[in-house]
């Protein structure tokens, strides 16, 4: 399966040039969104990366699909989430 | 003409200054004014002083400058202003902060609210000045229909390079809606806008060009336990300095959101008719880096604009040559002025923001009323040029340009287009809220109308799309974002806070010898929003004020083609804790 991905800001430093922020990637069906974080030769702090999957949030557990468009952004917001209301 | 004023002795003051009588007196904190500052003393003072069916820039409307509660002691991205009052674009509660200097140069002179009241009782327009010795009106011919960056170069050569001023530009002088008050930044740039809601007309009312803020002599107000506050001060930085999203605001600014809010389809395009902008990599946040190291010159891709700030995410964007353009160059205008109008060319969008810092507007309402203008056929999406010219009109001050200037709302009644993305008649922000949900219930429910920072949810693992859970994403980040703009913390505080909770509480206790509890964010977040609410609710507002355009809750958003569905009883709940 053909799968794009997108590198956002930071996640660009671990490529060629610091620059490239789209990548092809050929993978295997039935392949999910943890394969492919894996087949990426790229540090990923999961934590606090957004993934994103054809414009929806992500689980890594996610299987993918031909043509799918993944982007991957480095960084949560304040962890606002952790002070509860 | 200087009062006669009494000893300060450290301690903070309010600061009332009538403009009819052009008086200044100084008098002490009330109880119930003390344990409140920025966002949530506005709500207090508003509630408690200023009639809620006032026409805003009449005489029963107050201008008030508030810092923050921790604002003072240079701790990171906390010393931010908050500017209030009842707002000409929405007709309720309004709170604007800006970083920059004014927030300290406040605190230094002991000020914990200036209060501007009343109409002059002559034409004419004038710059307040305060200092240790008080307050003095001085005429401001001089100025008088001058832009923002050459009035702040002609106040700072007569009033020196020290001190902090807020301003208007002719936009604020002609009292349109859409107009903002400026801030100087930690160079003197006079690019801090305290944007939303028309404050600068109200400025303009009162027949102030400026303030300025004067602390020669004075020193930041006493810390009741210095040893407990620098070692909260220490942690707080630290986990500031850690926590990832830092790094990406240091080197990216907030335009780092550019291609994140497009891989949602929650870019606002051409009027808000898409969530996807084709041109998106042309104007995205890693473009601009590159862009400001490739020229050099005077390009800052990571700039401070409070003393202090460990995060910097400002800028400095420059042309071919390395000269400025404008600094900074921030997600919500590249959303407003860029990809709303169609336009894929950070030098343009660069101009389009020059233009209206100078002119004292909020660029998100102005991008808002010239994406509606775009649609009227006035100019085609996607023409720099005539966007400038349109803007030019503004400056000129002809019938066009009042329109434009009175933002999105007007400009779409005038012109008879249905499509405006409003909410209680202020612009929404660079985030579509078909697309991130939560952050339209934000839009919809908070008390000052269409704002993001009051309440942003699209760095959340949540679905967007999912109308269930929005309303109590949106609660919970609307309770925490008062809480912050109460302490006078920069949004990206919250990166830090979030890392070491305990140290809010730790930092007031030392700070004014209080006990508050840990929960004190949302303590203060509760009654600021409490507050407002209770004003609204004088001026007027029902729940029907509530909800978004009628349009965005039928017509779907491409790419990913949602409408906006969370249902009514959701949002009416939002503020029931």
């Amino acid at each position: 399966m053909n799968i794009t991905i997108f590198l956002h800001t930071t996640l660009q430093r671990h490529t060629p040039n610091n620059t490239v922020g789209k990548l092809a990637i050929d993978l295997p069906s039935g392949s999910t969104l943890a394969n492919l974080l894996k087949r990426l030769e790229i540090e990923l702090d999961v934590e606090n990366t957004l993934l994103v999957v054809n414009g929806r949030t992500a689980e890594l557990s996610q299987p993918l699909s031909d043509g799918d468009q993944v982007h991957l952004i480095p960084a949560i917001s304040g962890g606002m989430a952790v002070m509860e209301a | 003409m200087v009062s006669e004023l009494s000893e300060t002795a450290g301690n903070l003051q309010i600061w009332r200054v009538d403009v009819s009588t052009q008086t200044v007196i100084r008098q002490p904190v009330p109880e119930s004014w003390a344990i409140l500052g920025g966002r949530g003393l506005i709500a207090r003072i508003l509630l408690d002083e200023v009639l809620p069916t006032c026409e805003p820039l009449g005489e029963f409307n107050k201008l008030l400058f508030c810092p923050g509660l921790l604002v003072g002691h240079m701790l990171t991205s906390c010393d931010r202003i908050s500017i209030g009052g009842k707002s000409p674009l929405t007709g309720g509660v309004k709170e604007a902060n800006a970083g920059g200097t004014t927030g300290l140069e406040m605190t230094s002179l002991g000020i914990k609210a200036l209060i501007i009241e009343n109409l002059p009782s002559q034409a004419g327009w004038w710059v307040l000045h305060l200092s240790s010795a008080g307050g003095r009106f001085i005429p401001a011919d001089e100025l008088v229909g001058l832009g923002v960056y050459d009035s702040a170069n002609k106040l700072r050569e007569r009033y020196g390079r020290k001190a902090a001023i807020a301003l208007i530009g002719p936009a604020g002088e002609m009292k349109l809606s859409a107009a903002g008050i400026q801030n100087l930044d930690k160079d003197g740039v006079p690019s801090r806008i305290a944007a939303r809601g028309g404050l600068g007309a109200v400025m303009g009312s009162k027949g102030l060009k400026a303030i300025v803020f004067d602390a020669t002599g004075c020193s930041k107000p006493p810390i009741a336990h210095p040893q407990a506050f620098k070692d909260a001060q220490k942690r707080y930085t630290k986990a500031t300095l850690e926590h990832p999203q830092s790094i990406v605001y240091r080197d990216f600014g907030t335009a780092a959101i550019v291609r994140m809010s497009d891989s949602f389809g929650a870019l606002p395009a051409r009027n808000f008719s898409s969530g996807h902008f084709e041109a998106v990599e042309q104007i995205s946040g890693e473009t601009m880096r590159q862009t400001i190291l490739d020229r050099g010159g005077e390009g800052e891709p990571t700039h401070a604009c409070m003393p202090g700030c460990v995060i910097r995410c400002s800028n400095v964007y420059v042309n071919a040559d390395g000269k400025p353009i404008v600094a900074p160059l921030e997600y919500e205008t590249i959303g407003l002025m860029g990809s709303n109008l169609g336009i894929g060319d950070l030098d343009v969008i660069a101009r389009l923001n020059w233009e209206a810092n100078d002119l004292g507007l909020d660029s998100i309402d102005t991008g808002a009323a010239l994406g509606v203008a775009a649609e009227a056929r006035l100019m085609a999406f996607g023409d720099g040029a005539r966007a400038l010219q349109l803007l030019a009109e503004v400056r000129q001050g002809t019938p066009l340009g009042r329109i434009l200037g009175s933002g999105a709302a007007m400009t779409g009644k005038v012109f008879g287009i249905m499509r405006v993305p409003v909410t209680k008649g202020q612009a929404m922000a660079s985030y579509e809220p078909r697309a991130v949900k939560g952050t339209g219930v934000t839009y919809a429910t908070s008390p000052q109308g269409a704002d993001h920072t009051a309440g942003l949810t699209i760095r959340d693992k949540v679905n967007h799309l999912d109308p269930a859970g929005q309303a109590a994403l949106s609660r919970t980040k609307q309770i925490n974002m008062a809480g912050y703009d109460t302490l006078g913390a920069c949004i990206f505080a919250g990166f830090g806070f979030s890392l070491v909770p305990d140290v809010i509480a730790t930092l007031l206790n030392a700070r004014y010898d209080w006990s508050v509890g840990t929960d004190i964010l949302q303590v203060l977040g509760k009654e600021a929003l409490k507050l407002e609410r209770e004003f609204n609710r004088r001026a007027g507002f029902t729940p029907a004020q509530d909800r978004l355009p009628e349009y965005m809750t039928k017509e779907q958003l491409p790419p990913l083609n949602p409408v906006f569905d969370v249902p009514a009883e959701d949002l009416d709940n939002v503020f029931n804790w």
